[in-house]
Parts: C-alpha cells; structure tokens; sequence
C-alpha cells in the first residue's frame, strides 16, 4: 500500500473518530453564532407576527421583497446536492464521492431553510396550513391553478425525497459509527443506521435502492426549480412573465448551488483536514460545472434582454431597463459581475487551481445569485404597468434580521451535521481506497 | 377540621386555582332586550334622516344613514335643489367631525391659568351672574359683542335678539367668515346695490371663464356648480372652460385653456376683456345699453406680462359668441381694493355678455344673515384693543386661528375681561376663553337655514348627542331667561325654530295643516318655493373708482394661496380630508409651497426641501414642491395652510431662503403616465385608438356565465372634476382606517379608489394637460388575481363582482402583484380607529385586521341590500338602484353605475359610447369598468 492510500485510509478513519470526540471549541463557537443569529430571526419575525409588515419595507407596489428573494436563494442553494450526488451518480462521474455527502446535507438543510419563507412572509402565517389540502369541516378547497399551491408540493416532496437520499447514503457510514460507540450515542447512530449489519444482501439492495432514489431524485432538480419559476412566469408582471423562465431558473439554481459547495467545501477540508480526500481535482470538475452554469445563466440574461428591446417601447422594456438603470442598478450589474463575468475567470487554470480565487469567485456567484432574485422580485414589482403607482423598496431591519436568522438556522443545521456525522461517504471512499491498493497491489505484482 | 385529607385539600387548591386563573378576564355584557323596544329601531335595518351640511355655506341638503342609532354615513339629498343627492368631499368628512376625538365633551371655565369641567347648571349659574354684574343701569353691557359665523336661520335671530337685549352698540353681533367671497359681495353692492353672492346655473353656460375662482373645489356653492358644468360636458359640442390664474389648480385641471398670468395679474386680464367686448371694433353683439357708460369708466390699458393679447382676444371672441357664458371671479383669498376690482369686472363681463338671469342669477341670496363688512371686524379688534370690549361672546368663530396674524387678534383677546367660547372644539380662540360651553355638532342639532331665497331646509338631529353639549341658540336663550332680557320670550330653540320653519314653509307654499303633513316636510328635509331672479339694474355712480388698477407687478415672487378641494394642510380637518392625497400634488398630511420648475431651478431648489418665506408681514417654514403648473413669478400655498396667516394676505411679494434642511412630505403617486395613455384624451369627434396586435377578449378558459346581474361601471373622464368626494365617500362606506402620515409616506395609503393623475406636458406651460383617471378595482372578468391565491380568497361571483374574502386571506400579496391595475390594498397593521371615531364604522363591512388583502367590492352591501328590497317587493332590481358610494355621491355624475346584462341600462348605454375604452386592454382582462375618454377641446 502506497503512502497516499495510506494517508487516504488514515484520513478517513480519522473522520469517523472525529465524530466520536468531543466537540471543540471553534465548532462551539460557530455554533452559538449561529444560536444568535436564529434568536435575532426569530424576535424579528414576531414582530411581524405581532405588528403585521408594516415593520418590512413592502408597499403597495412591491408586495414582495427579501423574504421572497431569501426563498428563491435557499432553493436554488438546495438544488447543487442533488444534481451532485443524484444527476452524477447516474453519469458514474467519479468524483462526486467525495464531496456528495455535504452537498446532500445542504441540500436538506437549503430546503428546510427555503421552505420557512413562503409561511414567514404571509400576512397571517398562523393559517399557513390552509395552503395545504386536508379535509376540513368547512369543506375549503385549495387552489390547484395558483403557482405557490404548486410550490407546496414541489418544496415538499424534494424535501422528502433528498432526505431519503441522504439517510439512505448514510447508513452504512451511520452504522460503523454506531459500533464504535456506546450508550446514548449508540442509540443515537443505530436511528440513522436502521438496523444495518452489513450482510452482501444488504448491500445489494442497498445498491438498488441508492440508484433508484437517484433516478426519483433526478427529475426533481428540473421540477422544483421550474414551479418557484413558475411563481413568477405563470404571473403577467412585465419582468416576470416570460417562458424562459424554468431553464433559467434551473440553471441558476445550478450555479448558486455548487458555488454554495465550493464556499463551504473549503473551509471544510481545511478544518477536517481531509486533504487527501477532498483533492484539487474535484475542486476542478465543481469549478467546470459552474463555468457551464454561468455560461447558461449569462445567455438567459441576453435572450430576456433581447427579447424585451425586441417587443418595442411598453411596460416589458420599461421594467428590463429599469432593472439595468433604476433605483438598484448597482444591484443589477453586482450581480452581472458576479454570475456572468467572475466565473469567466475560471476558464483560467491559475484561478481555478487556487483555492482562494476559487473561493473568492463562488462567494461573488453567491452574492450575484442573491442579487438576481432581489432584481427580479423587486425592479419588475417596482416597475409595474400602471406608472402612477411606480415605487421603491427598501428593506428594512426586521427583513434583515429574518435573512440572517435563516443563515443562522442552515448553519446551526449544517455544524451539526458536520460534528456529528461523517461529512463525507466514508464507506464508498474506502472502497474506493480499497480498489486503488488492490490495483496497486496487482502492478506490483 | 377532620374529614379533610391532606390528598382531598390539594385538590380543593387546585380545582379553586385552575378555576380562578380561567376565568374570563371581563364579565359578558348582560344582553337583556328592551321590554319596549324604540319605535322605527329595527337592529340591522337602516333609518334615513334627512337634515342639512353646515361645513361651508353652500348648505346642501343631506340624507344621513343612520343605524343602530348612529349615523354612519352620510349622502346628498336628492330632492334639494343644490345637492341634488350629492356631496363633496368636506361634506362627506362632516361625520368625522361628528366622531371627532378632539371635540369638547362638557363645558369648562377657566380657573387660573387652566380651563377645567364644570356642570352646565354651574358654568351657566356663574357666567349669568358675571353679565348681570356687568350690566349697567340701562340693563346693557356697553361692551358685549357677538361673534359668529354666518347662521341665516333661527339661530341668527336669537343671537341678534340676545345681542341687542344685552348689548348696547349698534354692532354688537358681528358676522365673521373667513373664507367668505367678500370681494365679490362688495362688488354686488357697489354695482348693483345687493351685497349677496349669485347663484349660478352652469348647466346653461356654454362657457364659462373662471378668473382664479376654485369653483369646483370650495367656491360658492362646489357640489351645484360641478353638477352645472359637468352637465354640458361629454357631448361633442361640450361647456368650455378658460382658467385664469398664476397656478393650475383643480377647477383649472378641468379647462380646455389655461392662460397663466403672473401672479396679481388675473385684474388686467379682466379689464381687457372687458374693454375687448366693449370695443365697438369687435362688434359683440347684444350689448347693453350701459356699455357706452361703462367703457368710459374703464381705467387706460396697461400692458399684460403673462397673457398676450392675442389670447384675451379670443377669448373674448369665443364669449360673444359661444352665449350663455359665465364669468367666476375672484377666489375667497382676493382682498382689498384690487379683489373688489376684479369681481366688479367679471360681474360688468357677465352684465355685458347678458349672463345674468341665465347661467347667473342676483336677488337669490338670503337676506337672513351675511357676513359683516371686514371693516367691522377690524373695528370689533380695535376696540377690544382699547380695551372697550367686556364680553365677547364667539360662535364658532376662531379669529385667532383663522385671521393673519398682522390682525393682532392675541392681543386684542387678552385685553377682553370675559370671553365665551361656544363652539365644537377647543381652538385657538377658545383655549383664551373664561368660558367655554361646548355646543352640538350640526347633525345633532335642530335648526333652520335659508341657503338661498325660496328655500328652507331643516337641519334635525340624526342622533342623539354625543356628549354633554348644549346648543349654543339654547344656552343664549337659557341666559336671556337667567337675565329677564326684554324682548326674548321663548325659552326653548326647539320651538322656537319650529315655530320659524313653519312660517317660511307656509310662506313658501308648502301645507303644513295636518301632522302628517308636517312630518312630510321634515322627512323631505327641504321647502322650495319660487322666487324671480332679478334683473340687476347697474349702478354708474362710482364705477370708475371701483375699476381700481395698479401696474401689474413687479417681477419676482409673489405669495399666491389656492384652495383644495380637500384639506389636506388643515391640522383642525378630520383624518379623511388629511389623508387621501391632494389629487394634483399628491401630498397629504402637510402643508407645502410650491414652485415653478425653472424657479426652482434658479433657487437650486428640491421636492422636500425646507423653505423659509418671508413677507413685510412674517416668516414661515414650509416644505417645497415642485409644480409642473405654475408661473414662475408664483410661489403657491394652499389656503388652509396655518402658515399662511403669518405670511399675510396673498399677492404680497415674498422672498424664499433655503434652511438647509429637508421636510419628510407624504407624495403619493407619480404625475406621468409615461405614454401609456392610460387617461385618454381624444380630440373633439375623435375616438379612441385601440390597441392593435392582440385579439381582445379571446381567453384559453371560457369567459364566465352571469345568469342575472353583471355589475359594471363606466367612468366619464370628461366629467370627473377630480374633487375626490367619492375617494372619501369610499372611506366612510367601506371603514377605510386612517393610516397617518408615516404609512403615507411609506405608500401604505388604505384607499380603495384613487384618482391617479398624470401631468402631460406641452410645448409650454400653458399647454401643459392635467389628465385624471379614477382608479379602483376594475372587477375583470379574466382577474389576473383569481387564479393566483392558493386559498381561494378571491374568486368571481355569479354577478360578476370579484369578491375578496376575508376571513379566508392568508396575506401572501400575490394577487396585489398580479394585479395590473395596482388596485388591491394590503393591511400593514391592525387599524386603528381613535375613540369614539370607530362609531362611524358601517356595521354591513368588517373591519379587516392585518395581514388581509382588500380592495374595492363595488360596495357589495349595498348591491344585496338594493336586492334584497327589490325582493322584498317582489321585483326586479331597477336600473340605477344600485349605486356605490362612489357613484352615489359623484357632484359631477361622472360615475355610473348599473347591471351591464340589461342594454337598455344607463351604465350599458354608457360603456356602448364612441369614446369607450377600458384600461390595459392589452392584458385582456375584461375589465368590468369602462372609461370613456376625456375630449380634448380647440384650446
């Protein structure tokens, strides 16, 4: 066995004892940050609770500001895990074994932060249940033909399912962990581990049921993102109603979200140490991925320019040259830097190598991806077809505070995550390991 | 005590424990039902009062809608003459005054420095013994006087029998009213010998020329004359309107030509036109035979600054021809010689063109009552200065508030050894009084009023008072009788003001024998009689004289104050008039000062920036604005801004420094419709474009089926004046809350209905067009709203409404998004009623809480109701039964309202018109609303 099997078999035993050991103090110290940033969402969402918006910057042109724009983020930052762990296996791209586990995590965590928005921003979020179908006295029906009804669904049903994606691909890792351990911690990983003995019959239904979750999960990445999209193209606000609106949506999603795994994947590795593991060459597959993103995402910005400047003078061009020169064109061309000419830069081996451009240029694909929903949501509400009533949005404290505590809340889940269980597929990358010394072994024979 | 276990004890605490803290923090009412009920009081079912509006002069007949003992809202009389079932916007504001937190709840005496509660009987037992101290030998107080506004009925008798039983000076009732057209009255008397204000009948007008006078907002009599104008308006050959005046204001944004003088100038253009008509040259024809005389009174020509000749030429030309005419002039804020001047040549224009006796009518005026000459109020100031003055009795008068402060009323208050306040509220006047015996609101008061001659309207409470308030007739009658006054035999006004408005009923012809009869009468609210109008015989002793003229102005600033027809610098005007944007400014909650683009330019002048403005009189801190319409040379405040009393009369020359800082003004809305044509205009004979490339009306869906009704309106752009009286009609139906300035300026207006305003801007100022467009849910037939909610909250109903539930809104906005029309209205917060306002609430609309979306219904209660009475009587429901409150209480009858299945409604009738259009046809969303386009006119 080679050095860096070696080192690859160190590391990844390594990871599984961390998780057993007590937690230190930089983990506790992120983690109660991030405590504070969920106490300072939550006092600020009761005052909306209690007040009603007035404390929120919306008006009566702009209905929707932040707290839709934190929505359509955290989607789209839920959408990498799947692509990657799902879209990937079923390519057989290799690579993906390595960091698919925290992409997963954040995935579930990107939903579960995404699907607080749609209740958080209601008028009357105690009588957010009402959005659902369930049978009722009253005989009170939902709306099939509304958009957001149609996000119900689709939010639920990809948080269900990348849940299951996740627990499934865990429980071999969750299982190892649960015989290294005792008492309540045993109890603990035997929930995650469901009974696993490791037995060749387990392992082969394992395997059937990893690539059928995979093929379910599949269409998903094109689905969710589509019905949010839809919550804006089914609309008829100039800026909004447009049919290019899915795939674009989808690829940015894309974009925002493997940009999301790079950012935290780099900080992981540093503090995981997991060098070995997580190599430079995924670094550089993730990195193509999001050069193919942008590329998408910056021709989705030409064609809906085009297309408007094309429709004549009229409220579509009115809002699309509003969005580029009006009250937040520092946003607009943020957000153009950001997503269409930072990962440009990337076409450069020099960049992409350097995990500090790299990670420089994902943090701007994430503030640019952020700012692209706000211009969305708010320029085209701003701009609207009746120009007496052309407004502003500013957002004030309390939105801030809600988008903040939503950081808060995916991060506490996240830490968690990362103390606890194996951020990587421990089980699949000592096969792998295993494979490369067998082959290793069979050269030197 | 044995028997008592440890087990069974904890037991009893904890039974007894759970019990206290559950118990219902405030006991149920007791809903006990009257063993008798009261007769006519059926919960639920509305009782109509019919009695008379007391917020300005014009005293237009009001039917108040009252239930469960209060009034709730109030509407136009439709058998008077001059409301003909309308009202404007102050009128429908009356109720909140009515509600008014700010009212005086019981009478106060001053004690010391401080004015505290006291009983009636005391405060009166007391107040009657310092006047019959203070009576001399003669039974008089040399020095009493009365102040009081214009009361032409019973209540003036007795202030003037109370007044000169006690008082001992020739004047001691003086008649003070602030925004009262003095100018135009002395002008009368001077040329005609009627000091009295016309009556006009601008139906007849095919021009009309108004010289600065807010006819549509607040001049004279607004709710007649706008129903007069708008009569002859949406045919093709439609009422012209020429406005002169420095600034664009309402009344000019209906004209067809706007000529801009510079500020003070409106005189020279008169006495132009005057002398054009005159000028044998132009051969006018039909003049009078006093032209001759009259021409020669004129004062020499003087060269115009603003206006070309050319212009007052052809106005005069559209004049001689375009017959009959009327010529409106000056506004309130016209004073002095040069006021009296510019009335006496409109009113020579309009004897000249033979207005008078057609769209003009003299000899109408009630000669009950009228406001004194100002020179009597002054002398009343001087006099208490001196010291002369013991007792000042003030009947909802406020000098102090309402006159410049150069009038030094303050000082002339504090030399005054008693003062007697008897008004609603504690003004400015009255926070000096010794006394201060609060009298009923006008809508729980009874009375009598000529508001012109030939009628008589009755004003009867539509509800029991309030609070512990007395009227003031009666508290002067109560002090007559206390004094044993010669000469004032009736103890109770009640009776007394019967005893009169029966007396001019039977003067009027109308039969009072039976009780039946009577009751007829008072429920009909108003007796019309007739009475010729008379020819005015001129007056040429002292024409040249009056004709007074000075050079125009000198260049540079001048103060120019302009009337709304809201009230929305008032800080005394009820929240309503405070809140819904001043339709051309958009400002609410402040005053302001207006500027000229270019002069603001000069000034390196801002929208919201502080303004210091000075006169020879004071100094104020006001607010800019920047006008698209309005001369350079101007500088515009509105009339019932307070900062206008330290700054003086208008048309003095005002200097402007910036203070460096910035006023927050509450703008709502953008004046530019951005060449989307949302307000058409059409040239006169033209139609509509119609949008091209799309195919209107076809849907994926099919559209719905109406089985019985399709409410639907239509909304004449040629007729709406813009004066708003349906915005706040809607608040008052629909419990609209009053958000407040900040909400304001955040853009959180409640309204349901706004006028949106777009100033289109021509090759001059003069050119420059205001468009109006009143806006409200358009009630689609494909609402882009609809099928966005999740939860169904808004859904279309079988009679076409789109109705808004709100029990069921989860508040997500998508459907304020989706709506193009920007129509719906989220609650930002739980409204707020201030105690006891929330009486005013309609019991037939909830009051939403927050978080709910809600917009216009076409004020769905009042469609059930006209179908639950037509069902009832088992027929059909009439066309023209169902009416908003919007389309109720439009001046103009802009706003029609009907079922658009039956073609032979009005409003079918109306949507089927060459100049129809709906808006954003090019969403297809079917609006229920049709516009028809305003027509563009020559000018």
């Amino acid at each position: 066995m080679s050095a860096a099997i070696a080192e690859r078999m160190r590391s990844l035993d390594q990871t599984t004892e961390d998780a057993l050991r007590p937690p230190r103090y930089g983990w506790a110290a992120l983690v109660a940050v991030s405590l504070t940033c969920i106490a300072i969402g939550v006092y600020s969402w009761s005052l909306i609770i209690r007040f009603g918006m007035q404390y929120t910057g919306l008006n009566r042109p702009v209905g929707w500001g932040v707290l839709i724009t934190d929505f359509v983020f955290w989607v789209g930052i839920a959408h990498s895990g799947t692509l990657i762990s799902a879209v990937l296996f079923l390519f057989r791209a290799r690579f993906r074994t390595a960091v698919y586990r925290a992409a997963e995590a954040m995935t579930v965590f990107g939903v579960m932060t995404a699907g607080l928005f749609p209740i958080i921003h209601l008028g009357r979020p105690w009588y957010a249940h009402w959005i659902l179908p369930y049978p009722n006295q009253r005989h009170l029906q939902i709306n099939f033909r509304s958009p957001l009804v149609w996000d119900a669904f689709a939010i639920s049903t990809y948080f269900c399912v990348s849940a299951m994606f996740l627990l499934a691909g865990l429980m071999p890792d969750a299982a190892a962990l649960r015989d290294g351990s005792q008492g309540l911690r045993r109890r603990f990983y035997a929930l995650f581990a469901l009974g696993w003995r490791g037995t060749a019959e387990e392992w082969r239904h394992h395997g059937r049921a990893y690539l059928f979750f995979a093929a379910f999960a599949t269409p998903l990445v094109i689905s969710v993102h589509s019905v949010v999209s839809w919550d804006f193209a089914v609309s008829i606000v100039p800026g909004w109603h447009s049919t290019l609106f899915p795939p674009y949506f989808v690829a940015g999603a894309i974009l925002s979200g493997v940009a999301m795994v790079i950012t935290l994947l780099i900080p992981i590795r540093r503090a995981m140490k997991l060098e070995s593991i997580i190599t430079l060459d995924h670094f550089d597959m993730l990195s193509r991925l999001v050069i193919l993103t942008s590329l998408i995402l910056t021709y989705s910005y030409s064609t809906e320019f085009l297309l408007a400047l094309r429709a004549g003078p009229g409220p579509e061009r009115d809002t699309l040259l509003y969005r580029a020169t009006g009250a937040f064109w520092p946003f607009f061309w943020l957000m153009v830097l950001g997503n269409c000419v930072g990962p440009l830069f990337l076409f450069f081996k020099r960049v992409r190598g350097s995990l500090v451009g790299l990670f420089f240029v994902c943090v701007l694909v994430n503030v640019g991806m952020w700012l692209e929903r706000f211009n969305i949501v708010v320029s085209s509400l701003e701009h609207n077809r009746v120009p007496f009533d052309w407004g502003t949005y500013h957002p004030r404290l309390v939105e801030i505070g809600i988008t903040l505590g939503s950081f808060g809340w995916f991060f506490f889940w996240f830490l968690l995550f990362l103390k606890l269980l194996p951020a990587i597929s421990v089980s699949e990358l000592k096969e792998d390991a295993h494979h490369a010394a067998l082959h290793e072994a069979a050269h030197a024979a | 005590m044995p028997g008592i276990g440890r087990r069974f004890f904890l037991k009893v605490v904890s039974a007894t424990g759970v019990a206290a803290a559950c118990s219902p923090s405030h006991a149920p009412e007791k809903l006990i039902p009257l063993l008798n009920p009261p007769e006519n009081l059926v919960p639920g079912k509305p009782l109509f009062y019919r009695t008379v509006c007391r917020g300005c002069g014009a005293g237009c007949g009001v039917t108040a809608r009252s239930r469960e003992g209060r009034v709730v809202k109030l509407e136009g009389n439709p058998d008077d003459p001059i409301s003909a079932g309308a009202l404007c916007a102050r009128g429908q504001a009356e109720l909140q005054g009515l509600y008014a937190p700010d009212r005086l709840r019981g009478p106060l005496a001053r004690q010391g420095d401080e004015l505290k509660p006291l009983p009636w009987a005391a405060a009166l037992a007391q107040l009657g013994g310092l006047l019959g101290k203070l009576r001399g030998s003669d039974g008089r107080i040399a020095g009493l006087r009365l102040l009081s506004r214009c009361e032409p009925g019973s209540a003036g008798a007795v202030q003037r029998s109370f007044a000169s039983a006690l008082g001992a000076a020739k004047n001691a009732r003086v008649v003070f009213e602030p925004r009262d057209l003095a100018s135009l009255r002395a002008a009368n008397m001077k040329l005609f010998g009627r000091a009295e204000l016309p009556v006009l009948a601008l139906s007849r007008a095919r021009s009309v020329v108004s010289f600065g006078a807010d006819f549509l907002e607040t001049w004279l009599s607004p709710v007649e004359q706008a129903r007069g104008l708008m009569a002859g308006r949406g045919e093709p050959d439609r009422t012209r309107l020429t406005w002169i005046s420095p600034r664009l204001s309402m009344s000019g944004a209906n004209a067809d030509t706007w000529l801009c003088t510079a500020p003070g100038e409106e005189l020279q253009v008169a006495l132009e036109l005057l002398r054009w008509l005159l000028d044998p040259v132009n051969q006018v024809a039909a003049l009078p035979p006093e032209a001759a005389a009259i021409r020669a009174a004129l004062p020499p020509p003087r060269p115009l600054r603003g206006v070309s000749p050319e212009q007052v030429a052809h106005l005069g030309r559209e004049l001689s021809l375009r017959r009959p005419s009327a010529l409106l002039g000056p506004p309130a804020s016209a004073s002095g010689a040069e006021g009296r001047a510019l009335a006496a040549a409109v009113q020579l224009c309009n004897l000249v063109l033979g207005n008078f006796g057609k769209s003009m009518q003299l000899g109408l005026g009630s000669e009950l009552d009228a406001p004194s000459p100002e020179e009597d109020l002054y002398a009343l100031l001087e006099e208490a200065r001196r010291g002369e003055v013991t007792v000042l009795l003030l009947h909802r008068a406020d000098p102090l508030g309402k006159l410049p402060a150069s009038a030094r009323v303050e000082e002339a208050l504090r030399k005054v050894p008693l003062i007697v306040s008897l008004g609603e509220r504690l003004d400015a006047t009255a926070r000096l009084a010794h006394f201060v015996l609060p009298d009923h609101h006008a809508l729980e008061s009874f009375g009598d009023l000529e508001p012109r001659k030939g009628m008589l309207a009755l004003q009867q409470p539509v509800l029991s008072p309030l609070w512990d308030t007395r009227a003031s007739s009666q508290v002067l009658l109560d002090l007559a009788a206390a004094l044993k006054l010669p000469g004032i035999a009736d103890k109770d006004f009640r009776e007394l003001s019967k005893a009169r408005w029966q007396a001019g009923a039977k003067a009027l012809g109308a039969k009072l024998d039976t009780p039946q009869a009577q009751r007829d009468v008072q429920a009909q609210g108003v007796v019309v009689g007739h009475v010729e109008a008379l020819q005015p015989a001129l007056k040429l002793d002292g024409l040249a004289p009056l004709l007074f003229t000075k050079p125009s102005p000198a260049e540079g600033l001048h103060l120019v104050a302009f009337a709304t027809a809201l009230a929305n610098a008032d800080p005394e005007a009820p929240g309503w008039l405070r809140e819904v944007p001043d339709v051309l400014t958009g400002v609410s909650w402040s005053s302001w000062a207006e500027l000229s683009q270019a002069t603001a330019q000069r000034l390196g002048v801002k929208t919201g920036d502080l303004l210091a403005l000075s006169t020879d009189q004071g100094k104020a801190e006001l607010a800019a604005l920047i006008s698209p319409a309005l001369h350079d040379d101007a500088v515009a405040v509105p009339q019932d801004a307070p900062e206008l009393r330290a700054l003086g009369t208008p048309g003095r020359a005002v200097r402007l420094e910036r203070t460096g800082k910035t006023f927050p003004l509450a703008l709502t809305g953008r004046a530019s419709q951005e060449g989307r044509d949302l307000a058409r205009v059409i040239a006169e004979g033209g139609a509509p474009k119609r949008e091209q490339g799309h195919e209107q009306g076809r849907t994926l869906v099919a559209p719905h089926e109406h089985p019985q009704h399709r409410w639907a309106m239509s909304i004449d752009l040629d007729k709406c004046t813009g004066c708003q009286a349906c915005v706040v009609a809607c608040y008052a139906e629909n419990n609209l809350p009053v958000v407040g300035p900040q909400a304001a300026r955040e853009g959180r207006l409640m309204a349901w209905l706004r006028i949106q305003r777009s100033v289109e801007k021509g090759a001059s100022l003069e050119a420059s067009r205001v468009a109006l467009l009143p806006s409200l849910c358009q009630h689609c037939d494909a609402a882009p709203c609809e099928p966005v909610c999740p939860v169904y909250a808004t859904y279309h109903t079988p009679e076409g409404l789109n109705a808004q539930v709100y029990n069921r809104c989860i508040g997500t906005r998508y459907c304020a998004n989706n709506c193009p029309y920007d129509a719906r209205v989220f609650n930002w917060e739980d409204p707020v009623f201030v105690e006891p306002l929330q009486m005013q609430l309609n019991p037939d609309v909830s009051v939403r809480s927050k978080g709910v979306m809600e917009k216009c219904t076409f004020c769905v209660q009042r469609i059930r109701f006209a179908e639950g009475t037509a069902r009832d009587e088992g027929r059909p429901v009439r066309d023209g039964e169902v009416t908003p409150a919007c389309v109720q209480t439009c001046p103009a009858q802009a706003l029609v309202f009907g079922d658009a299945k039956d073609p032979k409604s009005r409003v079918a009738l109306a949507q089927a018109e060459s100049r129809g259009y709906r808006l954003l046809e090019e969403v297809n969303t079917l609006p229920a609303i049709a516009y028809q386009a305003r027509r563009g006119g020559k000018g």
